[in-house]
């Protein structure tokens, strides 16, 4: 049976982009769009697999390789990753990114990214501030007798929990306001970058909250 | 309208860095054979290559949040495999049994785990026909091409010019540099498509 028109020509479509994007010159909704047909499509992986066997070939014979090997390689990778950590790295600021990307013609989009740029900082702050808070609740009946070995436990191990009856000095962990706010400023991007991830993200991003009531918890 | 980068991969790397682990899959099957090649000429035991290979990219994912692109992603990348062979090298002469082991990520606990490779095929007569053919079929391609065609692909692949160094060497619009080297392309894979499908089709 002969692929339909609008198949074939959706097809061509996805292979142009990825033609373009191997030579890094595909736009962001190109891009976007050849990331979700890399995880749903088999023909597209191929696809990016033969362009880019063919562009070492040109480069070298000895770079062609039997496809098997190949797959059997990307096979045991993702094996491998699938143990591993998600990586997620902070994005720069708006300002930052502004500076360093040409305008984009989407005006509407631009202006979004802006008013969320300028809340993402203190929206992030509050955020942790929450936590911290969350954070005391949970250390607080302990440190009151509920469970002293725990508490003791908790107090002979972690600078956070020697204080535990002053909130302040346990919000602080017994640092200088300074040296809070370092903390604070240097931990925002990540918030930042978890929360957008967990908006935006076409798949679950687990567990950012619960990274965030690591950091209040006592190492044991 | 395109996205000029100095880096062809820096989409790749943002994506990955958004925590698409799929995406750095696409990093995986372009870089991997240049990767193994490298490695190849530093250690001689063939059976090694792919397993340091593979740690090569997943110390690359690893680190990947504190790419700031201040190189290109391959020469980070190429960096990473350069310590990573040595690394193997300096551990191989201390401890032999040890290094493999971890190289392998072999798991005692886990029968069906398998995080290094099987001992390569690569080098088997059936592999190396495969790869001979494969070469051959593209250098064939390549050549009953149209100028316009091979010259495009050509100052893309091997000069590594961007579209737009392109299109003033060939004196045209950038659209026409991309249309040309997308099609120089699939008129490339589709002769190597019988030698790249499996039986049932789908590889990847």
């Amino acid at each position: 049976m002969s692929q339909p028109d609008s198949d074939r020509s959706s097809s061509e479509s996805s292979r142009r982009i990825l033609s373009a994007l191997a030579d890094g010159d595909a736009t962001s909704g190109e891009a976007e769009r050849a990331f979700v047909a890399w995880r749903e499509d088999a023909q597209v992986r191929a696809t990016w697999h033969a362009y880019h066997l063919i562009g070492d070939v040109l480069r070298s014979d000895d770079l062609a390789c039997a496809p098997e090997a190949n797959e059997a390689f990307l096979v045991a990778l993702r094996a491998r990753l699938a143990d591993e950590p998600v990586v997620l790295a902070p994005e720069p600021r708006a300002a930052e990114a502004a500076a360093a990307q040409p305008a984009v013609a989407n005006a509407p989009a631009g202006a979004a990214t802006r008013a969320r740029g300028r809340w993402q900082g203190p929206m992030a702050m509050a955020a942790g501030f929450l936590v911290v808070i969350g954070g005391l609740n949970i250390v607080r009946p302990f440190s009151h007798g509920g469970n002293a070995s725990l508490a003791s436990n908790a107090g002979a191990s972690s600078p956070l929990a020697t204080g535990a009856n002053d909130p302040a000095v346990v919000a602080a962990g017994q640092q200088t306001p300074a040296q809070t706010k370092a903390a604070a400023d240097q931990l925002a991007p990540y918030l930042a970058a978890h929360r957008q991830s967990a908006m935006n993200a076409p798949f679950q991003m687990p567990g950012s909250d619960l990274r965030n009531v690591s950091l209040v918890q006592p190492a044991q | 309208m395109t996205m000029l980068n100095p880096d062809p991969d820096a989409a790749l790397v943002e994506r990955v860095k958004q925590g698409d682990v799929r995406a750095f899959e696409m990093l995986v099957v372009k870089y991997q054979r240049r990767i193994e090649r490298l490695i190849g000429r530093m250690v001689r035991d063939v059976d090694l290559v792919a397993d340091i290979a593979q740690e090569t990219f997943i110390r690359a994912y690893r680190a990947l949040p504190q790419f700031r692109a201040e190189s290109a992603f391959y020469t980070w990348l190429y960096r990473i495999a350069v310590n990573t062979a040595k690394k193997a090298l300096v551990d191989l002469k201390r401890d032999p049994v040890t290094t493999l082991t971890a190289l392998q990520g072999a798991d005692d606990d886990d029968e069906t785990y398998r995080g290094g490779l099987e001992p390569t095929d690569g080098e088997t007569p059936e592999a190396l026909l495969a790869s001979k053919e494969i070469a051959a079929t593209v250098n064939a391609a390549i050549a009953a091409l149209s100028e316009d065609l091979r010259q495009a692909i050509t100052l893309r692949e091997i000069e590594g010019l961007s579209y737009e160094e392109i299109s003033d060497v060939m004196n045209c619009p950038i659209g026409t540099v991309r249309s040309r080297i997308f099609r120089a392309r699939e008129a490339i894979a589709e002769r190597l498509r019988p030698l790249l499908d499996t039986r049932e089709g789908n590889r990847w």
